[in-house]
């Protein structure tokens, strides 16, 4: 099997947004799905009661000897507070994903945007924001396989939510993609139907 | 030889002294040519020229007097104008435009008259005979009793409880024609279907099926007329009912020719991209033939919505096949009874389409979307790929997000095409993607569907002053919103209400801009 290469991820919001279930999700993808490894390391303290919340995952094909992030090779941010603490740690060929309406930027860094909580709130609950990112996050990254992401979900999630769930990750895996259609048309050269 | 048919319409003023003189000069007329000495060149419409060909015809020459020679004024100018639009359809359709011609001429010009028909002669038999076959004739059959009361029986309409809600309904009856479905499912019931009045009636409804929708006897109104129309095709002249003097019916009936090769889809626009391999396909329609045979009126143009349809699935990444030799889908006869053309064209659409291997057909038309999808497998053809709508398509690609439109500083409002609302899985799609388009405002009351004004004619049969009636009330109620820009999603809407705009009286109190939804979705939409 070819080495796939080694990624740091951070994902981060506030507390209540289910950020450390999103890095659970995903290290368990990895590990028991892709039978790749990974740690997670998830903040505890003032953030659990609302303030700004992180989850760090490694996930590689070798032992990862120690689990702590600095600089990650992408990050997730669901806040406005959590990117302006860590947007500055971001590797320079990093990926940023953001929550379109949640986090605002004054100057225009290159990242990939999603109004997670909206859509999220279109499908009936908020609380699936996370699920939509990481259907995003995945998308754009292409991190760990969608098929062990599912599984995944499915065993963390509430029982009887599973599909929503599910469908929740489609619907952010399905923007993240159509972004990505979106992308290679712009740069050649058509960005609407006419022109 | 084959035996090669030549009409001549000749006009009996000018160059029907100069045929004269030839046959006094005992000049070698050929023999394929057959005279048919008419009045004038201006009275022979493109139905009439068409239908020519419909009968067998292989060429057709319209002979008339020189511009300025004319005895009535307008008939040279009309002559010319019918002959190059019909010259156009034809080739559209595969036949080839020079199977038809026109020429003037002046009474002496005896040895010019007879060269062009020596050589029209000659041209035609280069041609070869035409692939249209002409329709069997049919035997006039008298009414069976049995008949019509099983269609009774079928669509529930002994059930009527009399209760006058289609009635109430009914943008016919609400446009002030003396027309009541509930009298006449009454009537037939009372075996009074050979009166004047009740035959009038059946080509009269819109088959629009706003009645159905209210009724609370499910009395399937508008397939029971549906069914009864082709009982009685055979017993009554439907022709005389039908609108622009049969035109597209003769059209559609001689697309029932299997060796006929349209050409409709010869010309797509260059950024089109088309993949001849793919398993899906994109069915257009008739728009083209539209295009043409009101290309002097109303700006007609369907062909943009199939262009902007295929632009459309090409900006989604998919990138289908078209028919080469795409045919009808037969609504139109479907709905004027001639069942047996109908069925005809489509077996020959779906033996088209699974000869090819397709999986998917996609249209951006209601009608074919409707016939294809329901009324196929309705009358015993088996439809093994998919059909779907092309705002299918847009609304599940759109729903995936990373699309924006540009906002339009306007006040939009909608006409409802009837076909799609008796579908009923797309029926609230335009309405879904008309609430994502960024326009100022959107006038939505006349959106829903059980309440909207029709466009005030369907299949191209009964068209008459109410049908205007029904026109001028729509655009003055789209209008009433203080919106300038009605949204269509049926191409024949736009044929329809654009009509109505030309009245030299009203037309200038009724006069909006009209785009279709795929051409505003076409227009505005881009990758964020
Ligand atoms: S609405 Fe139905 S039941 Fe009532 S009169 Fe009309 S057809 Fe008869
Ligand atoms: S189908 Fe439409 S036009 Fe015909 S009777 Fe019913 S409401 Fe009237």
């Amino acid at each position: 099997m070819v080495k796939q290469q080694r990624k740091e991820v951070i994902i981060t919001g506030f507390g209540g947004q289910g950020i450390v279930l999103a890095g659970k999700i995903l290290g368990m993808a990895a590990v028991l799905g892709d039978k790749r490894q990974s740690t997670l390391v998830q903040s505890y303290g003032p953030e659990s009661r609302g303030g700004a919340c992180c989850a760090q995952v490694i996930i590689s094909d070798d032992t990862i000897q120690y689990p702590y992030i600095t600089c990650p090779d992408i990050l997730v941010c669901m806040s406005q507070s959590a990117f302006e603490k860590y947007q500055a740690q971001l590797k320079p060929e990093g990926v940023l994903l953001t929550d379109r309406d949640l986090v605002i930027m004054d100057e225009q860094k290159d990242h990939f945007s999603i109004p997670a909580t909206r859509i999220a709130e279109d499908l009936g609950r908020k609380m699936m924001a996370n699920i939509i990112m990481i259907g995003f996050t995945i998308a754009i990254t292409g991190l760990i396989s969608s098929s062990a992401v599912r599984e995944s979900i499915k065993s963390s999630v509430p029982p009887g939510t599973d599909k929503l769930n599910l469908k929740a990750f489609s619907k952010g895996f399905d923007y993240g993609m159509a972004k990505l259609k979106g992308l290679r048309k712009k740069a050649s050269g058509r960005s609407g139907v006419l022109i | 030889m084959d035996n090669i048919k030549i009409i001549v319409f000749l006009c009996n003023w000018g160059p029907h002294a100069a045929f004269q003189t030839m046959q006094e000069n005992h000049d070698q007329i050929p023999p394929e040519v057959k005279m048919v000495r008419i009045p004038c060149i201006g009275r022979i419409s493109k139905a009439l020229l068409f239908k020519a060909f419909e009968m067998g015809a292989d060429g057709v020459a319209l002979v008339g007097c020189q511009s300025g020679g004319c005895r009535y004024g307008s008939g040279t100018v009309n002559g010319e104008i019918n002959t190059a639009d019909t010259r156009e359809i034809i080739e559209l359709l595969g036949l080839g435009k020079e199977r038809m011609r026109l020429a003037t001429f002046l009474p002496d010009q005896v040895e010019k008259l007879h060269n062009f028909l020596t050589s029209f002669s000659l041209d035609i038999k280069q041609m070869g005979p035409s692939p249209i076959l002409p329709d069997a004739p049919f035997k006039a059959h008298s009414l069976s009793f049995e008949k019509i009361s099983g269609i009774l029986t079928k669509y529930n309409a002994y059930g009527c409880q009399d209760c006058g809600k289609c009635t109430s309904a009914c943008p016919l009856a609400l446009s002030g024609k003396t027309y009541s479905p509930r009298l006449l499912v009454n009537a037939i019931i009372g075996g009074e279907l050979e009166s004047e009045a009740v035959k009038q009636d059946i080509w009269s409804c819109l088959t629009c099926g706003l009645c159905y929708q209210i009724c609370p006897s499910d009395v399937n109104f508008p397939a029971f007329i549906g069914d009864l129309r082709a009982e009685i095709f055979y017993a009554d002249n439907s022709e005389r009912h039908q609108a622009h003097g049969g035109f597209f019916q003769s059209l559609m009936r001689s697309m029932t020719t299997p060796a006929l090769k349209p050409q409709t889809y010869q010309s797509i626009p260059e950024d089109v991209e088309i993949d001849q391999k793919s398993d899906t396909l994109f069915f257009g329609g008739c728009g083209p033939y539209f295009d043409v045979f009101f290309q002097n009126h109303y700006r007609v143009n369907s062909s943009s919505i199939i262009h902007d349809g295929l632009r459309l699935l090409n900006f989604f990444d998919i990138k289908p096949g078209i028919m080469e030799h795409e045919r009808c889908c037969g609504h139109d006869l479907l709905w004027t009874g001639d069942h047996r053309n109908f069925l005809k064209l489509a077996r020959l659409n779906v033996e088209a389409v699974k000869r090819r291997g397709i999986k998917e057909l996609i249209t951006a038309c209601p009608e074919c979307y409707r016939t294809i999808a329901y009324d196929y497998p309705k009358y015993g053809i088996d439809v093994d790929f998919k059909v779907t709508h092309l705002y299918e398509i847009l609304e599940n690609e759109i729903d995936k997000g990373a699309v924006a439109f540009k906002t339009l500083d306007q006040k939009i409002t909608y006409q409802d095409a009837c076909r799609l609302n008796s579908s009923p899985e797309i029926k609230d799609l335009p309405g879904k993607l008309l609430s994502r388009i960024k326009a100022r405002d959107f006038a939505e009351e006349n959106i829903h569907q059980q309440t909207s004004v029709c466009c005030g004619n369907c299949a191209w049969t009964g068209c008459d002053a109410f049908s205007k009636a029904l026109q001028v009330k729509k655009l003055r109620q789209a209008r009433g919103t203080g919106s300038r820009l009605l949204i269509t999603s049926c191409p024949k809407c736009q044929v329809h209400l654009r009509c109505a705009m030309e009245d030299p009286l009203l037309g200038p109190e009724l006069i909006m801009e009209i785009t279709d939804l795929t051409n505003l979705i076409a227009k505005t939409i881009y990758w964020e």
